[in-house]
Parts: structure tokens; sequence; C-alpha cells
């Protein structure tokens, strides 16, 4: 891409113009050399996220195996961004403006990040006891020929199954997690078919009144763009990273069931769109919101690629068990059909099984290096508050 | 397959199977009981020659009656159920092993219709869809049966004679170095239980009776290929039960935010819970789930791992995410009993843990674990250097009134009084740490002649941290204008030091070299305050004529009054200071009066002509008396007292 090229070297060349008159020397321009490579690597990386494609299930937006990218993706702006931070010439720079306001604020809502992973880590646990009941499915329909039993028994798991994803969809999840109870009346019930026991919904980790939604709005309290002289020095990649945090955090609750996600595509990124790095994340954003409020809307599971393919193939899947209860025996192409939807369904639990305990090991690693940059900071912090300030 | 063989005359295999079958009705003959087992072999052996025959004329596809009739019947069994409102097993143990054989037959039904070629035969196919049919029916129905059972014999009681987290320690560090100002440290009772107490406690969480039943119930379920089923309806009952007893623990459901947002006294008391939880639920319920879920599933491979890693995972994360959020917290000086009990009692539980997720998919459980291990020790370290620190740096502007013991020796001493009981982990942690330390605190102690339990890690830390409160001390007595003051000052705090180190656990670590020198240090302190003060007022009774008898009575009168006016200025001074130790005190005033009335008594002895009322304001027992008011910490005035005493 040659205009965003040029652009690049365009903005980087203005910086450095501005500050060759604050300061000239060597170790400060090897400092800018730092920043426009962080940010060009930022937004590499987001471009390549960005152009993932839909169509090819693997590494769809929001499929397992994009999430972990995300992730790892996250994980080495971290690291780069700590190195510009921690490895400059002049270690208290950050107690001084504008970063010793920025730092403090970049830790809070490193801390609400935290948070953030815990619940989503949580939130795992569901999507792999939906990975459980639709292997269920899967079992019941491989089996040749289909038959009633069969057939009841996918359906029994299927609705288990679509309840259990909405359970956890309906936000309230935590609440009504504790409050229900295994009925001891059951018997009452006296269709053929019982209401399945398998609800399992996230257990409140956390206190009721958590919101991932009101977290994730937080963390963008406060988050401006530097302003004049601030673009040029550290205060930009504080801002760079601080948009990475709450964008990847944003995604990961958009993807996975988390307490309370009411208007999460409200949350506005103030990332403006003349900043190179911040396109691809504006158009990942975007595209995502989107998604979501096409999800508020219909009601359906969360984002997920993984989910949404399993509720899809979960109501094709309860339709064809339906009409088999109706009908009765179901042979040639329906059948067929049947068959190919239980495959489907069988390499996206596949998937699951293959890609949900890496991701979930991945999002305790960024929670591992979201906890040991902090401590990192605020021990280098405590170290330029203990020196003498410099004589003036 | 069946049909094959039975088509194709073996002789060999014909004469085996006329042996066995001789065998069997031989042996049949002596028993009158026969085992559940048995019993099923030769039902399945039933159903299965009941098809081989039938085969024979299949074609006709009459041979299908008998196992239609078969099916009919079971089906009955079964069916009766799905109107019933009770559970079977709420019914009785016949009626359960009455339905479990129906499962039985049932499946024995569709294993045989399933082991012949489909063939295009309707019939065929019709009844092993019925059979299938059926069999999700129970498998159902076994699936709700085995939920109640579950959710009825669920103990909610628990371990219930372990102690409660009430009857443990709760004493909480309210007060912090910095916030020392009035508040004197409270007396530290003793650690609660030993940790080693709970160890492995497994309890019965469903009743031994019932697994027998749940058991029968996976058997069936298994065989019949709705393990998945029995997994999850059986995860999801004894993920609850675990959350319920994890909350009955009354963790509050913190966020980190919450946690590093918290105040020391509800942190504290949160640190508590967490240190108990630890204990409960890994020692006594995750050991007794993990035996429960091999007592139900062991023998179906690895399920039993897989299901016990399911039920435990959110209670454990959630015990992880408190652990985390404490150790990424500041590390002040007053967590560090807190951080250590948690240190240990995690520190205690590893192999625990290590054992119960042996398994691949628990590593991630056993990583974190060892993680926050580490994650501990790093904040014990940070909160005994950040104790260490604040005791040096404790400052005050203005000096501590009446000379008494310092709130931060108090607060000091008794902390390090509980150190002794983590002494090994102290020891442990603090080694790295040690050499510059034990440098610092180049005291005999660390010499050759010095026992182990004053050279080890926490002794030497010890000592540096009572050495940094005698200097700290030396600091504070400088605030005092009066040298006599500092003196009592300094005398008070180092005699609070000795008198609990002579007193508690430390003594050990600290030895008696260290005890004799530190007697010897405020002995000193008594003496120069002795000095300081009475030295001037005696020598006033000075005889400045050795030579000569007796005085004349104005140099008399003179030193008399000289006398009076330096005691009653020492009186009005001294009443207000402040000896808390009463024996301290008694041997101060002793060794007071031994010097002064002596002198008073001697001086006036040697004057008989000049004594009378007049010109003595003090006899020798007034003077003996009102010693005794001083450092009693009410300041009084001789005037006021005399005046009073006149009117």
């Amino acid at each position: 891409m040659p205009a965003t090229d040029y652009q690049a070297s365009f903005l980087g060349r203005i910086s450095i113009r501005r500050n060759q008159v604050i300061a000239m020397d060597g170790n400060h321009e090897q400092e800018l050399q730092d920043l426009e490579l962080f940010s060009k690597h930022v937004s590499e990386r987001f471009a390549e996220l960005l152009s993932s494609p839909d169509d090819v299930p693997f590494d769809a937006l929001l499929s397992i195996s994009w999430l972990r990218k995300l992730l790892d993706f996250f994980l080495c702006c971290e690291a780069e961004f700590k190195g510009i931070l921690m490895m400059g010439n002049d270690p208290s720079q950050i107690s001084k403006p504008p970063l010793d306001r920025l730092i403090p604020e970049f830790l809070d809502r490193s801390v609400k990040a935290l948070d953030v992973c815990n619940a989503v880590t949580n939130g795992l646990e569901s999507v792999r006891h939906y990975q459980k009941l639709a292997e269920i499915v899967v079992s019941a329909l491989e089996q040749k020929p289909i038959g009633d039993g069969q057939s009841r028994r996918a359906k029994k798991a299927l609705t288990s199954l679509m309840s259990a994803m909405n359970v956890d969809d309906k936000e309230c999840s935590a609440a009504k997690a504790t409050e229900r109870s295994w009925s001891f009346s059951r018997r009452g019930v006296s269709s053929k078919d019982r209401v399945p026991e398998h609800f399992r919904s996230v257990s409140n980790q956390v206190a009721k009144n958590w919101s991932a939604a009101k977290q994730i709005q937080a963390m963008t309290n406060n988050l401006v763009p530097p302003r004049g002289a601030e673009g040029s020095g550290l205060a930009s990649p504080v801002y760079t990273m601080n948009v990475i945090m709450v964008f990847v955090m944003w995604a990961l609750v958009a993807a996975i069931p988390c307490q309370e996600r009411n208007g999460l595509s409200a949350i506005h990124f103030p990332a403006p769109k003349q900043l190179n790095w911040a396109q691809s994340i504006i158009g990942l954003h975007e595209k995502i919101g989107e998604e979501w409020k096409k999800k508020e809307k219909k009601g359906t599971a969360g984002l997920l690629d993984e989910m949404q393919k399993m509720e899809k193939l979960g109501n094709i899947l309860m339709d064809f068990t339906d009409s088999f209860q109706f009908h009765g025996d179901i042979t040639g192409q329906k059948a067929e059909e049947a068959a190919a939807h239980a495959a489907e369904l069988a390499e996206t639990c596949r998937r699951m099984e293959e890609g949900l305990l890496p991701l979930q090991m991945q999002i305790r690693e960024v929670f591992h290096r979201i906890v040991k940059t902090r401590t990192e900071l605020l021990n280098a912090l405590d170290q330029v508050g203990k020196s003498p300030p410099p004589l003036l | 397959m069946d049909e094959c063989q039975s088509a194709i005359p073996a002789h060999d295999g014909d004469l085996h199977v006329v042996a066995a079958a001789h065998h069997i009705v031989k042996a049949l003959g002596t028993t009158k009981n026969l085992s559940d087992d048995l019993r099923k072999i030769l039902i399945d052996l039933d159903a299965h020659l009941s098809l081989i025959t039938s085969n024979i004329d299949s074609k006709g596809g009459k041979g299908f009656v008998e196992v239609e009739e078969r099916l009919k019947r079971v089906e009955r069994k079964i069916v009766i159920w799905e109107s019933d409102r009770i559970m079977i097993w709420d019914s009785g143990p016949k009626e359960a092993s009455n339905y479990l054989e129906a499962v039985d037959e049932v499946q024995t039904l569709i294993d045989s219709l399933r082991g012949l070629s489909m063939n295009e035969n309707q019939k065929q196919k019709e009844l092993l869809h019925r059979a299938s049919s059926l069999l999700q029916m129970a498998m159902s129905r076994l699936e709700e049966e085995l939920i109640h059972m579950l959710v009825k014999h669920k103990q909610q009681s628990g371990p219930t004679c372990m102690p409660s987290p009430s009857s443990q320690r709760n004493v909480v560090y309210h007060e912090s170095v910095v916030s020392l100002d009035n508040e004197s440290a409270k007396e530290a009772s003793s650690k609660n239980f030993c940790s080693d107490e709970c160890g492995e406690y497994i309890v019965d969480l469903v009743p031994e009776h019932v697994i027998l039943d749940i058991k029968s119930i996976a058997k069936v379920m298994f065989a019949s290929d709705y393990g998945q089923e029995f997994c999850e309806a059986f995860i999801g009952v004894r993920k609850e039960a675990l959350e319920q007893h994890f909350d009955i623990l009354e963790n509050g459901k913190l966020s980190i935010e919450d946690v590093l947002k918290m105040e020391w006294c509800s942190l504290s008391t949160e640190m508590n819970k967490w240190t108990w939880s630890m204990k409960i639920i890994f020692g006594v319920y995750l050991m007794s789930e993990k035996r429960l879920c091999d007592q139900v599933l062991g023998e179906f491979g690895s399920v039993n791992s897989f299901c016990f890693l399911e039920i435990a995972k959110t209670t454990i994360l959630c015990l992880l995410n408190f652990g985390e959020a404490i150790a990424m917290g500041p590390q002040e000086p007053e967590k560090l009993l807190r951080l250590l009990d948690m240190y240990e009692t995690l520190a205690d539980l590893v192999i625990d843990i290590d054992a119960l997720f042996s398994e691949n998919g628990g590593s991630f459980v056993r990583l974190e674990f060892h993680k926050l291990l580490e994650g501990l020790a790093d904040s014990v370290k940070a909160a005994f250097n950040a104790f260490r620190v604040a005791v040096s740096s404790n400052g005050s502007l203005y000096p501590f009134p009446g000379g008494g013991v310092h709130p931060l020796s108090k607060y000091v001493m008794n902390y390090i009084s509980m150190f002794p009981e983590y002494c090994s982990t102290l020891n442990l942690l603090l080694e790295d740490q040690h050499s510059d330390v034990a440098s610092l605190v180049s005291e005999p102690q660390c010499g050759p002649t010095a026992s182990l339990s004053t050279s080890c890690a926490m002794a030497c830390h010890l000592r540096s941290i009572t050495s940094s409160l005698e200097s700290n001390l030396h600091k504070k007595s400088k605030l005092y204008k009066d040298e006599a003051l500092q003196h009592i000052f300094l005398m008070n705090n180092l005699h609070y030091m000795v008198q609990k180190v002579k007193g508690s656990e430390l003594r050990p670590f600290f030895g008696d070299e260290w005890i004799r020198k530190h007697n010897a240090k405020f002995q000193q302190h008594e003496m120069n305050y002795e000095r300081v003060t009475w030295s001037s007022v005696v020598s006033l009774l000075k005889d400045d004529n050795p030579g000569s008898s007796s005085l004349s009575k104005s140099a008399f009168k003179e030193k008399c009054k000289g006398f009076s006016v330096a005691f009653e200025e020492v009186y009005k001074n001294q009443t207000s200071w402040c000896i808390p130790d009463p024996q301290l005190r008694e041997d101060l005033r002793i060794s007071t009066s031994l010097k002064v009335v002596h002198a008073y008594r001697t001086f006036l002895g040697r004057n008989p002509a000049h004594v009378d009322d007049k010109c003595i304001k003090h006899t020798v027992e007034d003077v003996e008396k009102l010693l005794l008011d001083l450092f009693e910490g009410s300041p009084r005035s001789l005037r006021n007292s005399r005046r009073m005493m006149k009117t």
C-alpha cells in the first residue's frame, strides 16, 4: 500500500522535525524510530486480522483461531510497548508530565482488563459445556440409520444446547445459575421429552452487579488521543497500547459469554481515523459492532464464530428432529442433508476441542503478562519516586 | 455376521459350543441362586439364541415374532414408569433392579438386532427403531433418576467436625506502622490450627449406598453409549454442589479491582477466608470429589478425571483469582502475617493439587497454582521488606509524652513475636536475603558459638529488625529536651523489648547473649538517668568543708532550701513521666531512694542542731514517700499538694 506508506513517513517526518526542535540528540532519534516501528507493527498486525477471510472457516473473524491470533498480536504489541517505555534512556520520563498522569491511567485500565480476562476465562467454561452438548447431538445423529430414538436423543441435547446458549446470553445468567435449583417435583412433567436438565451456565465468579459492558465502558473513560506536542513523545505509544488493550478486551467480551454484555456495541472508541495504525482497529470495531447489533436484534448467542455455527446448525437440526418426529422415518435427501449438517457440527466440535483449552491458556498468559508489566511499571515509578529529583 | 456363522456348518465350532453348553447345564444344576452377572450372561444368551433360531426362517419374518414379544414385554416395563410420578429409585431397590434389567434387555435386543446384517428387512429395521426409541426413553429416564438422586443426597453439612473459621485466629492487625500515633498494638493471640491438621480429610459427599445406585446407572448408560449424557448430568449437579459449598464459606465474589481498592481491615478478613477456603475446598471437598469421581467413573477410562476437572474448575479459578489479586497488590507491612498464612496454606496444598490434577487436562491448574505460590513468596518477601523499612523509617515530629513504651515498640515486638510460628517458611523465603542481613547484624550470635536457632535466616532478620527499631528509638529519644527523659524513654523501650523477647517464642532466636547485652543497655540508661537527674540534687547536700563537723545555721538553711527547690522541680516534672512496668518502676525508685534518701538522711544527721520544722520543708519520710509518686504518669505539684494538705 504505497499510500499509507507515504502517509506514515510523512507523519513521521513531521514528528521528527517537531522533535528536533526539542531535542537533537541521537538517542531521541532512536526513540522516534522505535515509536514509528511500533505503530507500523501495530497497523500491520491489525490489518492482517481485518483481512482474514470470512468464508474460510478456520480463520474467520472471531473464530477461535482468529482470537488466538488476536491475543498473539496483543502479546507482541505489549512486549514492544514495554520495551519502548522501560528501555528508554531516561527512566524518569514516566514520572514526568504527561506520563505521570497517563501511566497510572494505563495501569488502572490494566486492572480492569484483568477482570475481563477472568470473566472471559470463565465464559469459556460455558462454551466448553456447549461443545459437550453438541457432541451428544453428533453422536446421536452419527448412528445409521437414524431412528426415532436417535432423533429424540439429538433433540433432547439440542434443546439443552439452545437453552443453555440462551440462558448464558440473557445476561442475567449469573443470577439465574444460582437461583435455579434442581426441581424435586419433576415427575409432574408428563411430556415424553421432559425439559432437559443440562442447564449449566456461567458461574458467578464476581459480584452479581459486575458487568462486562460497563467494565469496557469504564476502560474507555479518559481515553483521548494525545494532542499537540504530546503526540510525538511517549504519550502516543501509551495511547496506542490503551486502544489495543480496550479493543482486545472488547472483542473477547463480544465473542465469549460474559456476565452482562448489554450495550456493548454502543461503546465508542476514541480512535481518530487519521492515525494510520488505528485504521484497521476501527475497521474491525465497526465490523464486529455491526455483527453485535445484528445479534442484539436476533437475540442469538455470542459472536464466537464456532458458537454461531453451532447455533445455526443447531436450529437446522432441531427442525430436522421435529419433522422426524412428525413424519416418522426420513430417508433420502433430507437424511443426507441432516448427516451433512451433523458432520459439520462434528467438525465445529473438533475445532473447539482443539482450540478452547489453548485459547483459555492464552488468555491466562495475557493475564499474567498484564500483571507483570503492571508490577514492573509500579516498581519503576517507585524507583523514580525514591531517587532525588534532578536539580534544575 | 452371526447369520454367516450359523449358516456355515463348522464342526469344530459346534463341538466347542456343545461342550460349553453341557458344562453350563451341569453347573446350573448345582446352583440355586444366580449371581447378577451370571443371570445377565444367561439372559444375553437367551436373547441370542432366540435370534439365531428365528434367523433360520427369517424370510417370512415370522422369526422376529419372539423378539417382538420380548420387546413388547420390556416396553411395558419401561413405559409404565413414564406415567408414574414417583421416581424409580425412591420406590425401592427391587423396582430399580427390575428397571435396570429391563434396560439391559433392551440393549441386548438392540445389540442382537444390530448384529444381524441389514438385508433390507423391514421388520428387523422397525424392531431396531422401536428398541432404540425405547432405549432413548429409558436413558432419558435414567438421567433424570441420576439427577434426582444426586440432588437429593447431596450432603450439605460436609465436614461438620472441622473447626469453623470463626474459631480460628481472627486477630486482625488493624493498625499499620504508618498510623501508629495513639493506638497501641493489640496483643495477638496464637496462630490458628496447624495446617497439616486438615491435610487430607475425605468425606462422603454422597452416601455410600447411593454411590452404588449411581454406579449401576453409570454402568448401564455407558454400556448403551450414553456416557456423555451421564457425565454432563453428573458434572452439572456436582459442580453446583461444590459451588454451594464454596458459597457457604462466604467468599466474597470480588473482582481484582475490588480487592485492590479494599480497606485493610476487610481485606484481612477476606485473606483469612481465602486461607480457610483453600484448606476446605482442596483439602476436603476436592479430595472427596475426586474420590467420588473415581468411585463412580473409575472403570470407564479417563472420564473420571475429565469430569472432576469440569466440576472443580470454576471454583478453583475463583480461588486462584483472589490469590492473584493479593499477590499483585501493594505489599504493606501489615499484610505480612496474612500473606504468610496464604503462602503456607498453598505450599501445604501444592502436593495435593499436583495429585488431584495429575492428568493432562489438569496441567493448567497445576501450573497456575505453582505460579501463584511463587507470586505469594515474592509478596511475603516484599511485605517483609516493607515492614523493615517501616520500622526504621517511622518518624515522629513530637516526643512521645511521658517517655513510656512507644507504640512502635509495641507494634514491632508484638508483630515479630508471631514470626516464630512461621519460622520454617520465613527461613526458606528469607534465605537468599540472608547474607547481607547477617553481616549487618554482626553480633556474636551469628558467630561460631551460636546455636542453630540464633543463626538461622529468620533470627538474623529478627535481630536486624530490632536493631532498626533501636536506632529509630534513639532518633525518637532526641526529641526530648530533657536528657533524663531521653534515658527514661530508652530504658522503658529497651526493657520492653527484652521482656518481650524473654517472654515469648522469640527467645531462642535472640539468644541469651542478646538478652544480656540489652539488659545491660537499659540498665545503663537507668544509671544515666539517675546521674543526670539526681547527681546535681544530691550534690547540693554535699559537705563543702569535709573537715568541720557541722554547718552554720544559715548555710544549712541555704542547702535545705536548695535541695527542696530542686527536689520539688524534679517531683513536678517526673511525676508526669511514665514507667509502665511496675517492677522496673519499683527498682528505679529503690535505687533512687537509696541514693537520695540516704544522702538526705546523712545530711540531716550530720546537722542535728539545726533540725527543726521551720528549716526543713521535707522530712526524710516525706522524701521517701514522695519518691513513690514519680513515674506514675500523672503530673503533680508539691506546692499544690502542700496547700491541699494544709487546707
